[in-house]
């Protein structure tokens, strides 16, 4: 098959400089890495828009001026942004999940996966940054354009929507833009719990093969390059928004 | 047009039916300051009503309270027969807020989108109006304030005087029954003030209801139908612009007066 001596070369090629991939001739290691990859890049997919959306949500807790409503959340900032979401995930999974399981009678009636915990800690930890940096800008906005928007009418809600976060988000996307850059990074934090992203199915393979630095070599290069995306992507949509003649 | 600066309204012309403001006996402070002292104010449909005072006098307050930003203590204001002063819910101040325009020294346009934009929003979001009547008058209103060929710029490209008329037509994008002006020209470079003046001008000459604090005394004077002089949180005189700018036997007027023309605050909307 034209397929196979692709690889076949490729394998021989790295062979020859001293890196070890045979395993990717394999069926079965190959599948665990292969899905490796796609169980990164769909906890990235699927952790972006979360963390933008609760992010979002948090912001306009944090400056709604309620505090039944910014109180939880600040807590919440708090206790997310200073504490290290290894630890965060580990008790989520192995404190919260389980009540859960015991609340709807076993872990077998447990819809709850792995993968929805490092989706939820992560994600929500990505928000409380977000959410901040969102904090900042919203507060930003001077209080007599607010104003100014009060007295033509606007609601608290549209003021928020249609003045303070257009603006806040202009002033906080070089925030924001670093926060999914690290939420790219913190996925690998599922490895602990047995998500088979790319570190855990890295791992999987190299304790078998014993190949520890031709797969970190691939590791490192598929970060960086999903993170040079995600910055690109940060600066197009920096020009995207930009305003002529205002300093944002 | 009838001010009453200390006991309750009396109207000597007979239109009580014509008022369109009313305030009566407005307290107002913030903590410990007392900023509105038992303010009486007639302003009737039609009539321009300059407010004249020193700084910290309470004419921003005053206005405040007159499109629900701002509440008082105690007293009544009757905007063409909504009782501001009871309108406790956020929803109730919002439907009077429709109905009267407020213009601002800084002209606090939304800069991120473009002077057509910022006057479509206001009527398309708060009233409802669909995007193509909006435009329509958008553009209508850019005319009226000769802003016509601005309508694509940011407020960022436009000097304060240009911004300032965005912000006027904006303001009259919600087709309100009355507009307030609080200094809106002590932002501007000199050689843009004439131009905002002389929008104010027009809209006052089509019968427009304003309530302007000013420190323009000649324009004031030219416009309007009543001056208002505040001082300390009390309106200490008003009458016919004649009155109070020429005849005043008042000597915290007289000085008052007389130190803003000396200071060559005043200027026209010649040149335009
Ligand atoms: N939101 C506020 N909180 C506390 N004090 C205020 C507030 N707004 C105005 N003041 C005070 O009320 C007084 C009158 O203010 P203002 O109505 O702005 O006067 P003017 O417009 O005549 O200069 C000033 O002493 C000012 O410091
Ligand atoms: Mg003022």
């Amino acid at each position: 098959m034209q397929d196979s001596s692709i690889l076949n070369t490729f394998i021989a090629m790295m062979d020859r400089i001293g890196l070890n991939y045979e395993f990717l001739a394999t069926g079965y290691e190959a599948t665990i890495w292969r899905d490796g990859f796609i169980t990164t890049l769909y906890l990235i997919a699927l952790l972006i828009p979360v963390s933008l959306v609760a992010g979002l949500v948090f912001a306009a807790c944090l400056t709604s001026g309620r505090p039944f409503l910014s109180a939880p959340v600040r807590g919440f900032v708090e206790i997310t942004r200073n504490t290290p979401t290894l630890v965060q995930l580990m008790f989520s999974f192995l404190v919260l999940n389980t009540f859960v399981s015991n609340l709807v009678g076993g872990a077998q009636n447990n819809p709850l996966t792995p993968f929805f915990w490092v989706v939820a800690v992560v994600g929500l930890h990505i928000a409380a940054l977000h959410a901040e940096a969102m904090r900042a800008g919203i507060e930003a906005v001077p209080s007599s354009m607010v104003e100014a928007a009060r007295g033509m009418g606007f609601s608290q809600w549209q003021i928020l929507r249609h003045v303070e976060l257009p603006l806040a988000f202009r002033a906080s996307l070089p925030a924001i833009v670093n926060n999914l850059i690290n939420l790219v990074k913190l996925t690998t934090v599922g490895n602990a719990i047995a998500v088979s992203e790319i570190t855990y199915a890295s791992i999987m393979v190299w304790t078998q093969r014993d190949n520890v630095v031709s797969l970190m070599i691939v590791i490192l290069v598929f970060f960086s390059a999903i993170n040079i995306v995600v910055a690109r992507l940060g600066i197009w949509v920096e020009r995207k928004l930009a305003v002529p003649g205002y300093g944002l | 047009m009838t001010v009453s600066p200390d006991n309750a309204m009396t109207t000597t012309d007979g239109k009580a039916q014509d008022h369109i403001v009313k305030l009566e006996d407005i307290h107002l402070s913030f903590g410990q300051t007392q900023v509105l002292k038992g303010v009486n104010l007639t302003v009737n449909k039609g009539d321009a009503v300059s407010i004249i005072g020193p700084s910290g006098s309470g004419k921003s307050t005053l206005l405040r309270c007159i499109n629900a930003l701002a509440m008082p203590q105690r007293g009544r204001i009757t905007v063409n027969g909504t009782r501001v002063d009871q309108l406790t819910k956020e929803s109730e101040r919002i439907e009077l807020r429709k109905r009267v325009g407020i213009v601002f020294q800084q002209y606090n346009l939304f800069p991120h989108l473009t002077v057509l934009d910022n006057i479509v929003l206001p009527p398309t979001k708060i009233l409802g109006v669909n995007r193509a009547a909006a435009e329509k008058l958008a553009r209508e209103l850019l005319d009226k304030v000769r802003l016509s060929d601005k309508a694509n710029s940011y407020p960022g490209q436009l000097s304060g005087g240009q911004q300032q008329r965005v912000a006027i037509a904006r303001a009259l994008a919600m087709k309100p029954e009355l507009v307030l002006f609080d200094e809106v020209t002590s932002a501007l470079d000199p050689e843009t003030v004439g131009e905002v003046l002389q929008v104010i001008r027009d809209l006052v000459r089509d019968g427009m209801t304003s309530i302007l604090v000013t420190h323009e005394m000649r324009f004031a004077e030219e416009i309007s139908d009543t001056v208002v002089f505040t001082e300390n949180g009390l309106i200490v005189d008003h009458g016919s612009p004649e009155q109070i700018f020429h005849t005043s036997t008042n000597p915290r007027i007289r000085q008052f007066v007389g130190g803003l023309g000396a200071r060559g605050t005043v200027r026209d909307g010649e040149g335009i």
